[in-house]
């Protein structure tokens, strides 16, 4: 929501009109109890994955692997976007902001591998730890 | 809804478990193209369809393509590179994964309840998602810099992966 508003705010500077909050009323019922309907099991799957995604970037070597970390990390922070969003009654504003960052990812993929494919024809291997020509 | 959640989370957390800790780096995509899934089939029990038909359009569709094609380009190094290179990582997520878990066991129907909430019913999303980003007052002007940024990331990529004779070091 922070993103949102930031990008509200810039809207209001660059278009000169008043940024409204998308906010849709929703139809709405309490679902003690359920793991479908409450907040905790999405944010729990959404740090299960982060952590999943950070122990890959850690421990590999291969830089391909440290980028499906990335795209690991990426989604589950698009979970917590969506689950807050919906839970916390915001409409679907944080379908939204998942939307630019599935965008995003999506073109971070293709400018990295990109550049991993830069690397292994210049280095001849893409361990990232032996890919140190500015040490020293 | 209750059983399509369990069902998505589950295969999200197993093809991540695959993905981090397995060998072949063929398998890890590959077991990334299920955790992808099961992020879209999480979207879809959120009420988001449209965003969940995204995600396996462009991610099971599209960056696993380019990650397998990034593989097959790249094997002869790929595979020896496949080994773990701090160990001690591991017990740490595993730690980590086992909090959350404990937390998720502690916090089953106790935690923010009054939040709680469901659609009662699940309306298609796609037609407000592209109100939205046509709408001065909602995200065009997001939509037009994600516009920008893939232009500029097509000319990016193509000019970084071309062979060039004087760039060579």
């Amino acid at each position: 929501m922070i993103t949102a508003a930031i990008l509200s705010a810039t809207q209001t500077m660059l278009l000169g009109v008043t940024a409204t909050s998308a906010v849709v009323p929703e139809v709405i019922e309490v679902v003690p109890g359920s793991l479908a309907g409450s907040l905790s099991s999405y944010l729990v799957v959404s740090g299960i994955l982060f952590l999943l995604g950070l122990a890959t970037i850690l421990t590999r070597r291969n830089a391909l692997y440290v980028l499906m970390g990335t795209e690991l990390i990426l989604n589950a922070a698009n979970i917590n976007f969506v689950a807050f969003s919906r839970f916390g009654g915001y409409g679907i504003d944080g379908q939204m902001m998942a939307l630019v960052v599935v965008m995003l990812a999506a073109a971070e993929a293709a400018v990295a591998l990109a550049i991993v494919l830069r690397v292994f024809h210049d280095f001849g291997t893409i361990d990232i730890t032996r890919t140190d020509s500015l040490r020293n | 809804m209750d059983f399509m959640f369990v069902c998505f989370a589950t295969i999200a957390v197993l093809g991540g478990l695959v993905m981090a800790f397995h060998k072949s780096i063929v398998h890890s995509a590959f077991s990334l193209v299920a955790t992808l899934f099961g992020v879209a089939g999480l979207y879809w029990t959120m009420g988001a369809d449209f965003l969940g038909g995204l995600q396996v359009l462009l991610y099971v569709g599209g960056v696993t393509v380019l990650l397998l094609f990034a593989v097959m380009l790249t094997t002869r190094d790929s595979m020896r590179l496949a080994v773990v290179r701090y160990a001690f990582w591991a017990p740490l997520a595993v730690g980590g994964i086992a909090v959350c878990l404990l937390r998720a066991y502690q916090g089953v129907g106790t935690t923010i309840a009054a939040k709680d909430v469901v659609l009662a019913t699940p309306t298609p999303t796609t037609e407000r998602i592209g109100n939205l980003l046509i709408d001065r007052t909602g995200y065009l002007l997001t939509f037009e810099v994600v516009a920008v940024l893939l232009l500029l990331v097509l000319i990016g990529a193509v000019t970084v992966a071309r062979r060039g004779e004087e760039s060579t070091p």
